[in-house]
């Protein structure tokens, strides 16, 4: 009886102890690796520790061209290149931020993305913003800009959201202005 | 009517589920986890359960060495477990069942106990070092800290919760605990026959 008890004893010493000793033994000459995984490595590397221009693998959007205004929808619309630094596809389901005259930091309307847009890992996508200027942008622009064909805005509050993981840039990130047509000029 | 009652007591029928279960369990957790987590739509995905931990990145899986390590001891205490269980259940009134029983009937138990108070863990480590809220059920919207990622803050949505694979381990817990109990029915020690 105490012979099986003790060959009890000694399976449940050895069922603890061999696999964590062996595994310590495979792993004696990279015991972080025991740890953290190339995967995770690359992983992070590939996300933090890529060339972006805020240190992190993420670069924020470029304007392509002007944006354009629609005098008969009163709407307008800006074409921005982002490229995907993530090692995996991705989908950028939203893009909101808000319009801000530079000269008085009025905020002229609110502009989010057309449609969503997927791109492939280490490809460059075009997203297209579209906004309205609201009615006290209207006003804004006639009596603050009267005589300017363009004004210079900023957008401001960038927030975008890729395949489900929300991005919110600093403004020291997004100070990116731009020209965009008076409406009341 | 007396033959099922013969039947009934030559057995500990509490033993043979909670063996049975537990090894049900073992080959369940290989392929389902016990609990999971998923970051943003599916972006990434940690499958826990003491017999099998994987991450997800996408297309991507990948385990870590020690925690696999720790997933091999807990599929050998749960495999040893499972067996003890069923030969105790046929000859519970044998000499050494009884230690069968002890080595057997703790362990499901103990491998339950062990996940919940991990994954505790884990979720305050999260909290206090990274300032990451992960759920243990249900889902939450975390921020990565900035210290990470200069100038950019990132808030992803977590979703957790644990899967039936675990409520099975519960099952096979319970019934190795009620196996323990109902021993004392099919195999009373000599001073209560004694006394009865």
């Amino acid at each position: 009886m105490d012979k099986i008890r003790l060959l009890l004893t000694l399976i449940t010493i050895a069922i603890v102890v061999v696999p964590i000793v062996g595994m310590l033994l495979a792993y004696q000459g990279n015991l972080l690796g025991l740890f953290v995984p190339p995967e995770i490595t690359e992983t992070a590397d590939a996300l933090f520790g890529g060339g972006g221009d805020n240190g992190s693998g993420l670069e924020p959007p470029t304007m392509v061209g002007e944006p354009e205004y629609d005098e008969a929808t009163g709407t307008f619309s800006a074409t921005f290149q982002f490229k995907n630094s993530f090692p995996v596809n991705i989908t950028i389901k939203s893009l909101t931020g808000n319009i801000e005259c530079v000269e008085h930091r009025f905020t002229l309307g609110n502009a989010s993305l057309s449609k969503p847009v997927s791109i492939d890992a280490g490809e460059t996508g075009t997203l297209t913003i579209v906004g309205a200027w609201t009615n006290a942008a209207k006003s804004h622009f006639e009596t603050g800009h009267k005589n300017e064909e363009f004004v210079d805005v900023v957008l401001v509050d960038f927030a975008v959201d890729i395949s489900g993981i929300q991005i919110a840039l600093d403004p020291s990130q997004m100070e990116q202005t731009m020209q965009v047509p008076n409406p009341a000029y | 009517m007396k033959w099922v009652n013969a039947i009934l007591a030559k057995f500990n029928w509490f033993g043979l589920a909670g063996g049975a279960t537990t090894l049900l369990v073992i080959a369940v957790s290989l392929i389902y986890p016990w609990w999971q987590l998923t970051v943003g739509d599916d972006l990434m995905t940690i499958n826990a359960s003491p017999v099998n931990t994987n991450f997800g990145f996408l297309d991507t899986s990948f385990t870590i060495p020690f925690i696999w390590a720790l997933n091999i001891v807990s599929i050998l205490s749960l495999l040893a477990s499972g067996i003890a269980m069923l030969i105790y259940s046929i000859i519970p009134r044998k000499s050494y069942s009884k230690h069968l029983l002890g080595f057997g009937y703790k362990k499901p138990l103990y491998t339950v106990l062990f996940f919940i108070i991990g994954l505790v863990v884990t979720t305050i480590i999260l909290q206090a070092v990274l300032s990451i809220n992960v759920p243990l059920m249900g889902s939450t919207t975390s921020t990565l800290p900035i210290p990470f990622v200069s100038g950019v803050t990132l808030s992803f949505l977590l979703t957790a919760g644990f899967q039936w694979s675990f409520w099975l381990a519960v099952v096979a817990a319970a019934l190795c605990i009620a196996a323990r109990l109902y021993h004392r029915k099919v195999a009373p020690t000599p001073s209560a026959t004694t006394a009865t």
